[in-house]
């Protein structure tokens, strides 16, 4: 490297810092509570050749592959044909995307006249049509998911603020005032990346800031090829379930993974997974790799790894075309999360046995999403509340209570937030649930429960989750974490939603959601009885349970 | 005569200034009990109370009561369904690929929150009537049995009507008088449940500590026949009558770390030094803070901890990184240094009190850089061979020598610091290269200069006596207050509307500067509109032209907010998307007469004596020469160890010094 040390440090943490700022800017400028309250969103900032360089830590899942997403727009439009002005756009799920409603902007950014890099940001955007309002379940194809813009290249002035691409989105989605304002917010995170990247240029000179990226690249690398050197060489299997196909069948869905250690690189191989099925669960390949990619980065190497796409040089990955995990089109895959995590899980259950002090027990590893919507007079509104469950019990310590899982980082959206915003429904309470996780030397994280007090008929709800059937694993002896459930109260009635579904309701109607906790790690014997009579203090666990489980005197209580 | 009194982690520094001169004082803290120190350094700097007109005081008693969980029991009582906000959260992560995230620990334990039912809505209609009878047959009850020191009241929507937390409130203090409780509504009136909640546990958590102490405090001076005024730093770089703050501890918080940015600032701006990177280290922290065109960085959210606070403090980094930090050996083989700090009791080894474990003071002795006769102008004694025996067992851990461990923990604490600043600087586009360094507390200026190396930063400014820069901060600084208020409307009425609310909340400020005995012509204010495109949830501060708040347009809202807008998001100019304010802020401030100068004071004097030191692996010969000598030292461009009284100065090979007009100390890199 020709550049000093200091320069690197200097100009390495400017662009991780403008990146960080890109994703502070996408929520604060946002106007959804999907992406201004929840955070789902991401932003990158990206090399002329489209490796991701440095990224605001928002979204692992949509971090994961920023930079497989912009390829296929750059095959189309070569770099070299770029323009200033210039913008290209991917959501196709078919054509390198995720899910459609992740929709991926890059904005060029040129230096003198020369390309030096892109602005990225994804933002899950509330609508963006289909056969329901923010999610529809009972897709049985992706074209019932909302409108899919292929990799495109548009140029701002021609085609946005008011041009023929920004009326074309708008008239196919049913918030447009909401969600235009959130497209523009990825747009101007991606300016703000891209003046801070020519400032850098300007202050250091654009061959030493062009050579720094690189470097960053080839750090992470090292970084990662000496975590996995570590390992124990070796081929590790693991596997895991989803509950059902919804509508598709009531049998589990397998995803099976094998991990083979060599050396210094890592090989994730998908082979024995089920095949793709008729509902929303199927997962795009490019959501596939950033599970890859997210696991082998969260178990092996420490936070203060950065995360570019250094990171996959050490690891190669492979799915069955057809199968779940890499599915033909036209399969929806709106609920792609639900294999994803499943995928997750199957990793960390091989990586377990080569590295059993660096994972953790199962966590609740499931994204479910809460969808409420109204049609009056007005107009649409909608609302979606992305939640994880509690964290698997490890080696040193318990997991974490009610908090959002491994793949994702989503907030909550306050309830006062919802107050001023939405007058059809009302939360009614949230709060984490007794007895809710698994046991062992350290337990897995509460799980916790989210209920909606329905304000006025019409209103609709619709859910994907999983964990309803099958309870996420414990590790080493730990028993298993806690199912969850989602029913809606009516009067004296019970109704069974179920894991993926849209019910309509009724004004009056009660909605409870509830996310389980977390696996248990090693054997419950060995927990330490203070640690049991703080959690029955504390209210977390019933004296009961604890009888039944570490054998203690009831009388604890 | 006007005393400013700081006490930090380990030690305590006063600064007097009247009568023509200007006394320095540094005396041990005590931890349990700091205003026995504050009154230590009175009694040694041998002033009489009954002549101190203006005390000004400053602490970290709130800050510790929460680092350290020492603060009050206390109970949380919220909207019935939400007893667990405390512990929920976010629901989010600030590291997202630690697979063994924890959160951030709350002040109160979960047994200790409860419910009340009722339930206010944005609008600030009620939905749900507050059930009365529940709050005095069970909630009173619990709240009585479980002992608490405080209660912290947040009901859903009590910003926009506190008509609920009010009675609550009234309800809990007519039963359990003797109980400190606190309101949301007071403290904070700002949406978002969580955030606010935490501000107020924390405020109610703090309340009971700075009540008690600075009560104490004013009754041992009264004793002591003080007539004076008592006033005491906040966190916003500017200070209260004791009396304000006995109501308004969370504006205490991060008072420490304010006082010695506005002194330093203040003390720097004689030399013309405008743009600058103050650094405090001090015995168990550094605190780190970018100042722009002489004015501190403020931030309406900041954290302790982790925990959210949503009131106006300076925009400061906090390491743990002091000259009391502990080296210590982790799991995985690796050197670290801090968080924790061997304090001021036991203090580092050298100080012969008992301590046993290697401090980064401990390692400055090792290495040569503090002589034991000359620390602290002579006046401690400093045990070398205690020092030396801390550092036993690093260095055969690592197969070093006892200096070598010595400077590798110098370096670890320096990068550490250096971390901070970028921070502060690169991590927020600003280029530390285009900042002077303003090192100052008791360690500031001793590492500065090898971090300045580091950052690329060619120029230092070290005031005098930095050691207590702090406690000169108390007398510099202003009295502040903001008053806030939400009120959402259209822009368009702004002028009106909104103008009316910024007359109110100034009423309101005069009113309380004039309780405080600051009242006249000479208050200051700032007027600020909170606004945001519709739709938006986060809001830009928009300042608006004082000079004639009568006559505003909807221009001045939004041009300024548009230009902001711009600044921050770089789109937003000419958009015809409707705007709105959110809320309303006046900032009050009140100067102090005179900002009192500091100079170099009398230490003992020594003369210069060769001394090596260990750097860069060797030993190297190095002039030590005491403070005062310096004015007559002319240039320095030798390894160089100035010996003052709060503070020890290192200039390194490559580096140049001088002492400018306003007595503060240039140094340049060659």
């Amino acid at each position: 490297m020709k550049i000093s040390a200091l320069d690197y440090a200097v100009i390495s943490q400017g662009v991780q810092a403008a990146a960080r700022e890109m994703g502070v800017k996408l929520i604060r400028s946002a106007y959804s509570t999907i992406l201004r309250e929840a955070r789902d969103g991401s932003a990158a900032l990206l090399d002329a050749k489209g490796r991701t360089i440095a990224q605001a830590e928002l979204i692992p899942m949509q971090l994961g592959t920023i930079d497989a997403i912009v390829q296929p727009c750059l095959e189309l439009f070569p770099p070299e044909t770029l323009q200033e002005g210039d913008f290209l756009i991917n959501n196709h799920p078919y054509h390198g995307g995720q899910h459609l409603q992740d929709v991926f902007i890059f904005n060029p950014v040129f230096f003198e006249g020369k390309l030096i890099g892109f602005g990225a940001s994804v933002a899950h955007h509330l609508d963006l049509g289909g056969g329901s309002a923010g999610l529809n379940p009972n897709a049985s194809d992706v074209y019932q998911e909302g409108i899919l813009i292929p990799p495109s290249k548009y140029n701002m002035d021609r085609d946005w603020n008011g041009g023929n691409f920004e009326r074309l989105i708008a008239s196919n989605i049913r918030v447009p005032t909401q969600t235009i304002g959130d497209f523009n917010a990825q747009f101007a995170a991606n300016f703000m990346g891209g003046g801070r990247l020519k400032e850098l240029c300007t202050k250091h000179g654009v061959d030493a800031v062009l050579e720094t990226m690189d470097e960053m690249l080839n750090y992470t690398e090292r970084r990662v090829r000496a975590a996995i050197e570590d390992l124990p060489d070796g081929v590790y299997t693991g596997e895991d379930c989803i509950d059902d196909a919804a509508f598709d069948g009531d049998d589990p869905v397998w995803i099976r993974a094998k991990v083979t250690v060599k050396g210094d690189s890592i090989d994730v191989d998908f082979e024995g997974t089920d095949p793709q099925v008729n509902c929303n669960i199927n997962c795009p390949f490019a959501s596939t790799q950033s599970v890859a990619l997210s696991a082998v980065k969260v178990a092996l190497t420490g936070s203060d790894v950065p995360f570019n796409s250094g990171l996959r040089r050490p690891i190669t990955f492979r799915a069955p075309y057809g199968s779940i995990l890499n599915p033909k089109p036209p399969a929806p895959v709106r609920a792609r999360m639900i294999p994803a995590y499943r995928a997750y899980d199957a990793i960390m259950k091989a990586l377990s046995k080569a590295a059993p002090e660096k994972v953790t027990a199962m966590g609740f590893d499931c994204t479910t999403i809460a969808c409420l919507a109204h049609k009056d007079d007005n107009g649409f509104a909608v609302h979606i509340e992305p939640y994880g469950g509690g964290f698997g019990g490890s080696v040193d310590q318990d997991g974490c209570d009610a908090i959002d899982n491994q793949l994702s980082n989503c907030a909550n959206t306050p309830v006062e937030s919802l107050d001023t915003g939405y007058s059809f429904f009302r939360v009614k309470a949230y709060s984490m649930v007794m007895d809710s996780f698994g046991h062992g030397r350290h337990r897995g994280g509460a799980g916790f429960l989210r209920s909606y007090e329905i304000l006025k008929d019409g209103a609709t709800f619709a859910i994907y989750s999983d964990h309803h059937k099958y309870a996420p694993s414990g590790l080493f002896g730990g028993s298993d974490g806690t199912k969850g459930y989602c029913r809606v109260l009516r009067g004296g009635e019970e109704v069974i939603v179920g894991s993926k579904n849209l019910v309509n309701l009724k004004k009056g109607d009660i909605v409870e959601v509830f996310c389980g906790g977390g696996g248990g790690y090693g054997d419950p014997r060995e927990r330490a009885r203070s640690d049991i009579e703080n959690d029955i203090a504390e209210g977390l666990l019933s004296p009961g349970e604890a009888a039944r489980i570490y054998a203690l005197p009831e009388a604890a209580e | 005569m006007r005393v400013g009194v700081e006490v930090g982690g380990t030690f305590t520094d006063l600064v007097a200034v009247g009568n023509g001169g200007i006394t320095i004082t540094k005396v041990p803290s005590t931890p349990h009990s700091p205003d026995i120190g504050a009154l230590n350094g009175i009694k040694a700097a041998g002033l009489s109370l009954e002549s101190v007109t203006d005390l000004a005081h400053g602490s970290t008693v709130a800050t510790n009561a929460v680092l350290e969980r020492k603060g009050a029991k206390v109970a949380f009582v919220t909207t019935e369904g939400f007893r667990d906000i405390l512990f929920l959260q976010r629901h989010d992560r600030r590291s997202i690929y630690d697979i063994k995230y924890r959160k951030p620990e709350p002040v109160m334990a979960r047994r200790d929150c409860f419910e009340a039912s009722e339930r206010v809505l944005a609008d600030g209609s009620i939905a749900t009537p507050l059930d009365e009878k529940a709050v005095r047959e069970v909630l009173i009850p619990k709240l009585k049995e479980g002992n608490y020191g405080a209660v912290a009241v947040c009901l859903l929507n009590g910003y926009a009507n506190p008509v609920h937390e009010n009675r609550l409130v009234e309800m809990i203090e007519a039963a359990l008088p003797d109980l400190l409780v606190t309101r949301s509504s007071e403290i904070v009136r700002i949406f978002r449940e969580y955030e606010r909640a935490s501000t107020t546990s924390l405020s109610a958590y703090v309340q009971p500590v700075i009540d008690r102490y600075l009560g104490r405090f004013e009754k041992s001076l009264a004793e002591a026949d003080f007539k004076g005024h008592l006033t005491v730093m906040q966190s916003n770089g500017g200070r209260l009558p004791a009396v304000a703050m006995r109501r308004s501890a969370i504006t205490a918080l991060f008072s420490g770390p304010a006082a010695g940015v506005v002194g330093a600032a203040r003390q720097v701006e004689k030399s013309n030094f405008k743009n600058l990177i103050t650094f405090d280290m001090g015995g168990t922290s550094t605190d780190v803070c970018l100042v722009n065109d002489g004015q501190p960085a403020l931030t309406m959210e900041t954290e302790i901890g982790g925990l959210p606070v949503m009131t106006p403090v300076l925009d400061i980094v906090t390491v743990g990184g002091g000259g009391g930090s502990i080296a210590w050996i982790d799991d995985g083989g690796m050197l670290r240094v801090g968080p924790q700090s061997a304090g001021a009791d036991p203090g580092p080894a050298c100080y012969g009190h008992g301590g046993e474990l290697p401090t980064v003071t401990d390692a400055q002795v090792v290495r040569g850089a503090v002589r034991p006769e000359a620390f602290l102008g002579g006046r401690m004694k400093i045990d070398v061979e205690a020092a030396r025996n801390a550092f036993t067992g690093i260095a055969e851990h690592f197969g070093i020598s006892i200096e070598e461990a010595a400077e590798s923990v110098v370096k670890l604490v320096n990068s550490n610091i250096v971390r901070a600043i970028q921070l502060v600087s690169t991590e927020r586009g600003r280029d530390p290269r285009d900042y002077v360094l303003v090192p100052f507390g008791g360690g500031g200026p001793l590492h500065a200069a090898s971090i300045a190396d580091e950052l690329g930063v060619s120029t230092i400014c070290i005031p005098p006596n930095a050691g207590v820069i702090s406690a000169f901060g108390l007398l510099a600084s202003d009295f502040v207050k903001y008053a806030s208020r939400t009120q959402q409307m259209p822009m368009d009425a702004g002028p009106k509307d909104g103008a009316a609310i910024l007359e109110e909340l100034k009423a309101e400020l005069v009113e309380e500067f004039q309780k405080m005995g600051l009242s006249g012509d000479r208050l200051e204010f700032t007027y600020t509109a909170e606004m945001r495109f519709v739709g938006q949830a986060f809001e830009l501060g928009v300042e608006l032209p004082g000079d004639r708040l009568n006559a505003l347009t909807v221009d001045d809202f939004r041009d300024g907010f548009e230009q902001a807008h711009y600044r921050m998001f770089y789109h937003g100019i000419g958009s015809n998307r409707p705007v709105e304010i959110v809320s309303f802020r006046v900032g009050a401030t009140y100067p102090v007469e005179e900002v009192p100068v500091m100079h170099s004071t009398g230490d003992v004097a020594r003369t210069p004596a060769d001394h090596p030191v260990f750097e860069g692996g060797d030993w190297i010969t190095c002039q030590h020469i005491a403070s005062e000598a310096v004015k007559n030292a002319g240039t320095i461009d030798i390894p160089t160890i100035i010996e003052g009284s709060t503070a020890t100065t290192f200039i390194p090979v490559g580096w140049r010094a001088e002492l400018d007009h306003a007595n503060n100390l240039i140094m340049k890199r060659i």
